[in-house]
């Protein structure tokens, strides 16, 4: 096999204190001709900077190679000057990256932020680069390029920028392209549409692709081989199947069990047998609405968005209940009227027997002493100032517990929730995202609550952290009965964690049900979609990227 | 490791910790400076400021008058030293009053919002709309000249950055996770607002404190200057400079000296805000 | 073109403002102490002028009605005669708008002059020894005291150098800006340095941005990502950072004017300070306050044009 890209030994330090500290370990990662090369890993593993390094971007100027080549068709790129490099990037070597939003240059036209390569590059005239440049947008899936061409990054939707991001990163047909977690801003439907892309590029202008991830469902769909990272170390690489069926490496085999599946159809647990009387939360004909602009003295009227519509569902005691959908869906939403944190517009949330739109005082009451919330950013969700114990005590103080008892308690939630009672003095600053996220399931546990609703909690986490606080979850279920709402937008977690499930699309429960059921026998085109889209870590099973025209997530 | 390779990583430590800090210090260094200027002016200013001696009118710096004497044989080195307690004085009363009236209201306004908050930006908006020293001069018309009508036009129109600065820190930090899971657990509004919105706010009010210092010095000094502030004889460094400028192409150093004060105070709390903005992770 | 559509409906939005500067204007002369005909006229009033003051403002009515008349007059483009011009307020600031409108632009423009290239050199060369320089020298220049930097410049540039101006203004456009020369220097000394760490900060801070980034993985070259992209995404805070320091900038003008005897409207103001000719204060307050309204929406419309994203 000949290699396009031969990276060997590569070493990148960082120069800030006494000792330089390596944080990338003689690395060696080959790319073949036409090859898409999956180079895997949590955060902080280097896999973004291994690549920062072979383009010669390293984002700080204390970080230098300082060992061996990266070497592209006879040339190391590590010795080249820095006008080669210009010719490198871009001509030879493209790169997209994960937050096209950011990357994108807000104040320019999209198209003349592809014709701007092809000008500089290939010494193209004004109207020569736009008729390239309109071209690449074609090919990239640009509808109308000729009219896009002018539009700004911020009028068009994620998926779309992700695109304008590719065309221009490949505008002057380079012959390797670098894709940072290309598809992880963005909804499970638009990813596949991106990854599909991709795939027929590498086809019709002979790509090789490095692309860069953290979901071994995304390599196990679109790659031929896998290198795995961890701590800037290269632990393992190998043809995809092989690695992904025999790996040799724990740390391969960790995350290949950490990665969650949606389990083959059939294997279904048994719901909850016995059912109670009265249901622990009812929401009936649920209507969440927002004016959106209007100030009393803008003209135009007073504008409002649906974001929850007409919503009906019982939960009872003890259940564990997932609700899906895509950004935009209303989920989050839906969660905070429940809790009477966002007013409702209309219909009815009963909590207990205490209906919310009648009684608000009451309900309001219950809710605050029975119901506790465990958001997405565990770090945000955390007071800075505060320690873990303060916390933790305040909300046991204001609940009325006696100052003598607090201090046992905080002991006994820290427990709860495996996190050392040394952690008590630390301040969030100081922890990792999984410690945060369990200290904020503390701080939920705390009220002893009925029922706990967690928004998309494990969604900014790394897989492994991601699979010990699913276990965590499923642990105290267990162990306490809880009734437990769990947000989230990655259905196999949903599936492997939930009983039952709702899927939200638009605001409306589009369909209830038993989990096994559901993912089994979808009923609706939409839910059939979504879960399709879901990049399986058994290359067999195919990915089926929904058709743009009934993919429905818009934003 | 052994011992000597500690040591070296140590050291080197400290020197890069006050690199780092260069500006907390120098800033620190030139106001603690000031201060003690200020509080030891009658041990340390070598005359009286006002006392007028006829027979060494307009004298350049000497051993005697290091500073020079100005047109009423005043020593200018003693009026720039007892100088320094009205322009501190300036400085801190003139931010005090408006910082906590300004971060009171504006965190009361963002935490409620609806119609107190928009009737509150409206005023600001009012406020805001005339030029800060054309609104502060027009008071002190009607109030009379002198320091007193000064404080009471900064505490009426001053307060109004505070109050926005902390406003928009607040509707930020309402929304954000933790404050909404203060509300789901049941905190009282005071909690929230006091224990977890407000500490958190205020750092870039704190940072903006520094750069109002900035402001009010200037402009008391430029409100003296005009002959609104502090009247003569009081050594006051506006005004020293007012007083010099007949002379200034003879007997330059009467304006240099009181100038130069001015630029090296405001200069400290100039580097201080940034430390404070770097340590506190704010930026403007 | 709807995103412009604010331009239209704006001016109605602004209504509440204008109507807040015009109550504070009228509260203003009314707080002072004592018969409000008199201050207005000052001592040496003659009893008809009182008469007639008296009549024209409603001073024996409600204060209620009293601003009606107030607004009324201020609708006939009157507000009432200057004690020591003897013509009317309005018509006097007329005829001082111009120096001080020379006066801020030119300064603006200067002080774009000094903080472009500095902020840029400084950005590009960051954490070395010229940024160290731009930053020390802006930080600086924040705290130089109009008045006295007026002065200083005066000392080396009309003493010195015998090189312009020390006071007052011309008659041509060439002798106006050469008597502006220096009032426009000290203004943009202290301006340059405000904007200068504005700018430097936004394009540190965009140097470092995913877009510069990526523009860089496309193979430009330096100098194509700072000017095609740091620069116009540096540019919109520093906008409003300008207006926002419009305030600032009259503030500045007052004195300076005063300092180099410039017949404009700062100059005015400080002399009817101190001839209690309040009628002139008032209306001096007024002008200025709705000259800074009007700034913010044209920088309004500036960020509009320069950022796509703007929707007002």
């Amino acid at each position: 096999m000949t290699a396009l890209l031969s990276i060997r030994d590569l070493v990148v330090n960082f120069h800030g204190g006494p000792e330089p500290r390596t944080l990338i370990d003689r690395v060696s990662v080959d790319l073949a001709k036409g090859e898409i090369l999956g180079l895997v890993g949590e955060s902080g593993s280097g896999k973004s900077l291994l690549c920062r390094a072979v383009m010669g971007l390293l984002p700080s100027r204390r970080l230098s190679v300082d060992g061996g080549s990266v070497m592209l068709e006879g040339r190391d790129l590590v010795r080249a000057s820095t006008a080669d490099m210009l010719s490198v990037r871009g001509r030879e070597i493209g790169m997209i990256f994960q937050n096209p939003t950011s990357h994108l240059d807000p104040v320019m036209k999209i198209g003349d932020q592809i014709a701007e390569g092809i000008r500089f590059h290939e010494g193209a005239g004004g109207r020569e680069a736009r008729e390239a440049a309109v071209e690449m947008l074609a090919k990239v899936g640009f509808p109308d390029p000729s009219r896009q061409y002018d539009s700004y990054p911020h009028e068009f939707s994620g998926g779309m920028r992700q695109r304008a991001m590719i065309a221009a990163a490949l505008s002057c047909r380079p012959k390797i392209l670098i894709a940072d977690e290309p598809t992880t801003a963005l909804d499970v439907t638009i990813q596949a549409q991106i990854l599909e892309l991709l795939l027929d590029l590498r086809e019709s202008l002979g790509l090789s692709v490095i692309l860069i991830t953290h979901d071994l469902g995304i390599v196990a769909q679109t790659c031929d081989r896998i290198a795995v990272m961890r701590g800037g170390r290269l632990v393992e690489q190998g043809p995809k199947r092989e690695v992904l069926a025999a790996p040799r490496h724990d740390y391969t085999r960790m995350l290949i069990g950490s990665h969650p599946s949606l389990p083959a159809a059939g294997e279904a647990k048994p719901a909850a047998a016995h059912r109670q009387a009265r249901p622990l939360l009812e929401v009936d004909d649920l209507h969440v609405r927002f004016d959106v602009g209007g100030s009393f003295l803008r003209f135009g009227g007073r504008k409002q968005v649906s974001a929850v519509k007409g919503v009906s569902f019982q939960v009872m005691e003890g259940d564990t209940i997932g609700i899906v959908g895509e950004s935009g869906s209303g989920k989050s939403t839906l969660a905070r009227a429940i809790l009477g944190l966002t007013p409702l517009s209309s219909g009815h949330v009963t909590f207990d027997g205490v209906d919310l739109a009648q009684q608000p005082g009451r309900a309001l009451a219950k809710l605050r002493r029975e119901t506790a919330m465990v958001f997405q950013d565990p770090l945000n969700a955390l007071n800075p100032r505060f320690t873990v114990a303060e916390t933790l005590g305040e909300v046991l103080k204001v609940n009325g517990m006696p100052s003598a008892d607090i201090p046992g308690r905080i002991d006994e939630l820290l427990d709860l929730v495996h996190l050392g009672r040394e952690f008590a003095g630390r301040k969030p600053r100081s922890l990792s995202g999984g410690q945060c996220q369990r200290v904020g399931i503390a701080r939920a546990l705390a009220v002893n609550p009925r029922l706990i609703i967690a928004d998309e909690c494990v969604a900014a986490l790394d897989v492994t952290i991601q699979k010990q606080i699913v276990d965590l979850f499923a642990e105290l279920k267990a162990r306490m009965n809880l009734t437990l709402l769990f947000i989230a937008h990655d259905l196999a977690i949903v599936r492997n964690l939930c009983e039952r499930v709702l899927v939200m699309y638009h605001g409306e429960v589009v369909e209830d049900g038993p989990s096994a059921e559901i993912f089994a026998r979808p009923q609706r085109p939409y839910t059939a979609a979504l879960i399709g889209a879901v990049p399986d870590i058994d290359p067999d099973k195919k990915l089926l990227a929904p058709r743009s025209d009934t993919a429905p997530a818009a934003a | 490791m052994s011992a000597p390779a500690v040591r070296l990583p140590v050291s080197r430590g400290l020197s890069r910790w006050l690199g780092e800090h260069l500006s907390l210090l120098a800033g620190a260094g030139i106001l603690a400076f000031f201060i003690l200027l200020a509080l030891a002016a009658p041990l340390v200013a070598p005359y009286d400021p006002v006392a007028q001696m006829a027979d060494v009118r307009l004298q350049p710096p000497s051993l005697a008058h290091p500073f020079g004497t100005d047109n009423f044989g005043r020593d200018v080195l003693s009026r720039v030293i007892w100088g320094t307690r009205i322009d501190l004085q300036i400085a801190f009363i003139g931010v005090a009053f408006p910082f906590v009236i300004g971060t009171l209201l504006g965190t009361v306004a963002g935490f409620f919002g609806g119609i107190v908050d928009t009737v509150f930006m409206r005023v600001i908006d009012i406020i805001l709309a005339f030029p800060f020293l054309v609104l502060m001069l027009s008071i002190i018309a009607i109030l009379g000249p002198g320091l007193a009508s000064f404080y009471i036009a900064m505490a009426l129109v001053g307060w109004v950055s505070y109050a926005r600065l902390v406003r928009a820190q607040i509707l930020v930090l309402k929304n954000s996770d933790y404050a909404v899971a203060a509300v789901s657990l049941g905190f009282s509004r005071a909690r929230i607002m006091f224990r977890h919105l407000l500490p958190n706010a205020i750092a870039g009010s704190l940072v903006f404190v520094m750069s109002d210092a900035v402001l009010v010095l200037l402009n008391g000094a430029a409100i003296s200057y005009l002959g609104l502030g502090v009247q003569p004889p009081t050594a006051e460094w506006g005004i020293m400079v007012a007083e010099g400028q007949p002379f200034v192409t003879t007997a330059w150093w009467i304006t240099l000296f009181p100038g130069l004060s001015i630029v090296f105070l405001a200069f400290a709390f100039s580097l201080l805000g940034d430390a404070l903005g770097d340590l506190l992770g704010v930026h403007e | 073109m709807h995103r412009y559509k604010f331009v239209l409906y704006r001016p109605l939005q602004l209504l509440p403002v204008l109507f807040g500067i015009s109550v504070i204007t009228f509260v203003l002369v009314r707080l002072i102490p004592g018969d409000p005909a008199r201050v207005l006229l000052g001592t040496r009033a003659t009893p008809t002028a009182i008469a007639r003051i008296r009549e024209q403002y409603g001073l024996d009515e409600p204060i209620w009605l009293q601003y009606f008349y107030f607004i009324e007059n201020l609708g006939r483009g009157e507000m009432g005669k200057s004690i020591l011009y003897k013509i009317d307020v309005l018509k006097l600031i007329a005829t001082r708008i111009e120096p001080t409108l020379m006066l801020v632009l030119t300064s603006v423009v200067l002080s774009i002059l000094i903080a472009l290239p500095m902020s840029a050199i400084a950005a590009r060369c960051q954490g070395r020894l010229p940024d160290h320089a731009v930053r020390i020298v802006s930080t600086m220049g924040i705290g130089f005291p109009p008045f006295w930097l007026a002065l200083m410049l005066i000392i080396f540039f009309s003493v010195q150098l015998d090189l312009f101006p020390v006071s007052g203004y011309g008659e041509t456009i060439p002798e106006k800006l050469w008597h502006l020369a220096l009032p426009s220097l000290t203004i943009a000394l202290s301006l340059s340095a405000v904007i200068t760490r504005s700018l430097r900060a936004a394009m540190i801070h965009s140097l470092r941005s995913d877009v510069a980034t990526a523009a860089r993985a496309r193979g430009m070259p330096e100098g194509i990502v700072f000017w095609r992209h740091v620069l116009p995404n540096s540019l919109v805070p520093t906008i409003n950072l300008l207006a926002v320091n419009i305030g600032w900038l009259i503030g500045g003008s007052v004195v300076v004017e005063s300092v180099f005897a410039l017949p404009g409207m700062g100059q005015l103001l400080v002399r009817a300070i101190f001839s209690r000719d309040y009628m002139v204060v008032q209306g001096v307050a007024m002008v200025f306050a709705c000259a800074t309204v009007l700034v913010n929406f044209l920088a309004d419309i500036i960020t509009v044009t320069v950022d796509p994203r703007v929707k007002l």
